[in-house]
């Protein structure tokens, strides 16, 4: 099933040519460069402020670069049409899940079809949803099906976390970016996590780019790991070359170890 | 910082002129009417018993019904004024930058101007425009209802969280996929329960459209007062009361359900 095998290694799916982002009085992105071939799974490890939502929420099109280039498949992300050719091409899930509470799952799962619905589908889909069975579908993958008409805000953390998941595979972008997807969850639930998301990943021949900061998570789940710290990369490693020392130093943990 | 300032600035201003209004007020005189105890006892002791003969009642009820007719279909008028006018001034579905300020300021303004004028004013309106019809007491409750309800929908709107809709863009929603699966999803139970609290309020002021004249149990009470009938100023208010409490257990009703 791993399809990262199949497609060429060499090609590249995501390249980011000197991006840089700042705030007033911040440099939150120092201009930095990378690419990422399709089927990595991408960890971005660093301390607090050190840029790594900034740099998802550029390469989700949430913002836009000071300055530089992001190009997704050849397209400058910059020309691209927010909701129907973006959302195509990258997704996100986000780190509380950040469903509608109040909506019952079924529009929360569907809601990955929004970009590809046309305004007045979308609004039809609220009263008679659509492509129901996309969504039983992708529940029935997680083991939720039963809770496809639930109010969402009913739901139990875990059940949210595969609604959002739900979302995602229903929208089925080639990139599936992650903040910090499993900082809110206990240590079974955020494995669990980890293991549906690169599922979804390896499944479809996807790219995942997370923001982990576990040691063990990064070196189970994911090919490769960026070290973010002040808005610059500090390292790029496979993940199975990631040592405490590595760590350490990005974190500044050293005057903590005897 | 500068936010700091000024509110502190304003808190002061705010002081300033309640302690000035203090001055205007003419503590020489006795603020309490002599009389009133006297007067005022009479009043309480007829509640014991308020008037309950069938014949009453049966004028109580009827001078319930048009209050609350009025309320209904006045509230109703609030509604459809308030959710466009409310929509437009909540800034959030006109994506069009050129357009999206122009279309908040005119709604913004057009729902101030309804609710600068008191309902009574509006009635006083009404009145000489179509003399004492119906229609005249929807309008003047609608109108000045429908422009709180279009500011108050306006700030729930306005106010929702934004990570949610953040998810939603990340999944491809333009902006106006996001009010309809986001923003009004998210508003809705509050918008509702204002809503119904705003019904509340209508009821009474329906009640009180008897100062111009309309029919009601506010101009029943005022025959009643007029004619010294305690006893049937209190079976009124007490009409008024069960209209109130009724609205209210409808609208934990609803709200019970909306958050099954
Ligand atoms: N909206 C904003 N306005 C101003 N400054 C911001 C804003 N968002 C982020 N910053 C600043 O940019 C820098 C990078 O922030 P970012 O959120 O990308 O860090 P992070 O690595 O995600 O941190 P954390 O691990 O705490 O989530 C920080 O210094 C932060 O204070
Ligand atoms: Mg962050």
């Amino acid at each position: 099933m791993k399809v990262a095998a199949v497609t060429a290694p060499a090609a590249t799916q995501l390249a980011a040519e000197g991006i840089a982002k700042s705030y007033p009085g911040v440099q939150a992105l120092a201009p930095i460069s990378f690419t990422v071939s399709p089927g990595e799974r991408v960890a971005l490890a660093g301390p607090s402020g050190s840029g790594k939502t900034t740099l998802l929420y550029l390469l989700a099109g949430l913002l836009q670069p000071d300055s530089g280039r992001l190009c997704i498949e050849g397209q400058d992300l910059t020309a691209m049409r927010p909701g129907k050719e973006l959302a195509r091409l990258v997704g996100m899930v986000h780190q509380q899940f950040d469903l509608v509470g109040s909506l019952p799952v079924v529009h929360n799962v569907l809601a990955g079809r929004l970009g590809q619905w046309s305004l007045a589908s979308s609004a039809m889909s609220l009263i008679w949803p659509r492509e129901r069975r996309l969504a039983q579908e992708a529940l029935e993958r997680l083991g939720i099906a039963d809770k496809l008409n639930q109010r969402t805000s009913k739901l139990s953390g875990g059940e949210q976390q595969r609604v959002a998941i739900a979302r995602l595979m229903v929208q089925s972008p080639r990139i599936i970016l992650a903040d910090e997807p499993v900082s809110s969850l206990d240590p079974a639930l955020a494995e669990e996590m980890m293991r549906l998301l690169v599922e979804l990943v390896e499944d479809s021949g996807k790219t995942l780019i997370a923001s982990l900061h576990s040691p063990y998570l990064i070196k189970k789940y994911c090919s490769r790991v960026i070290g973010l710290r002040r808005g610059q990369v500090q390292f790029d490693l496979p993940a199975a070359e990631l040592t405490e020392a590595v760590l350490d130093r990005l974190y500044d943990l050293k005057a903590e170890r005897i | 910082m500068k936010l700091l300032e000024s509110r502190g600035l304003l808190t002061l201003a705010l002081a300033g002129a309640f302690l000035w209004s203090l001055t205007g007020v003419d503590w020489g005189s006795p603020l309490i009417h002599t009389g009133g105890g006297a007067a005022a006892r009479t009043f309480f002791l007829a509640l014991f018993p308020p008037d309950l003969s069938p014949d009453f009642l049966g004028v109580a009820l009827a001078a319930t019904w048009p209050t609350l007719a009025y309320a209904v279909a006045g509230m109703t008028v609030a509604v459809l004024i308030g959710i466009p006018l409310g929509i437009l001034a909540s800034g959030t579905v006109v994506s069009s930058p050129a357009l999206r300020l122009p279309a908040a300021l005119v709604s913004r303004f057009s729902l101030g101007g309804l609710r600068a004028i008191h309902e009574l004013v509006w009635a006083v309106l009404f009145v000489a425009a179509f003399g004492l019809s119906p229609l005249a007491a929807v309008l003047a409750l609608g109108l000045p209802y429908g422009g709180i309800l279009g500011r108050i929908y306006a700030e729930l709107l306005h106010d929702v969280p934004p990570e949610p809709l953040r998810a939603l863009r990340t999944a491809g929603a333009s902006p106006m996929r996001q009010f309809l699966y986001g923003r009004v999803p998210l508003a809705l139970p509050d918008m509702i329960s204002y809503t119904f609290y705003r019904f509340e309020c209508a009821i009474r002021s329906a009640a009180i459209m008897s100062f111009v004249g309309i029919q009601g149990l506010g101009y029943q009470i005022q025959l009643s007062l007029h004619d010294l009938l305690f006893r049937q100023v209190w079976t009124l208010l007490l009409f008024m009361l069960l209209l109130v409490v009724l609205v209210d257990q409808w609208s934990s009703l609803v709200r019970r359900k909306l958050a099954a």
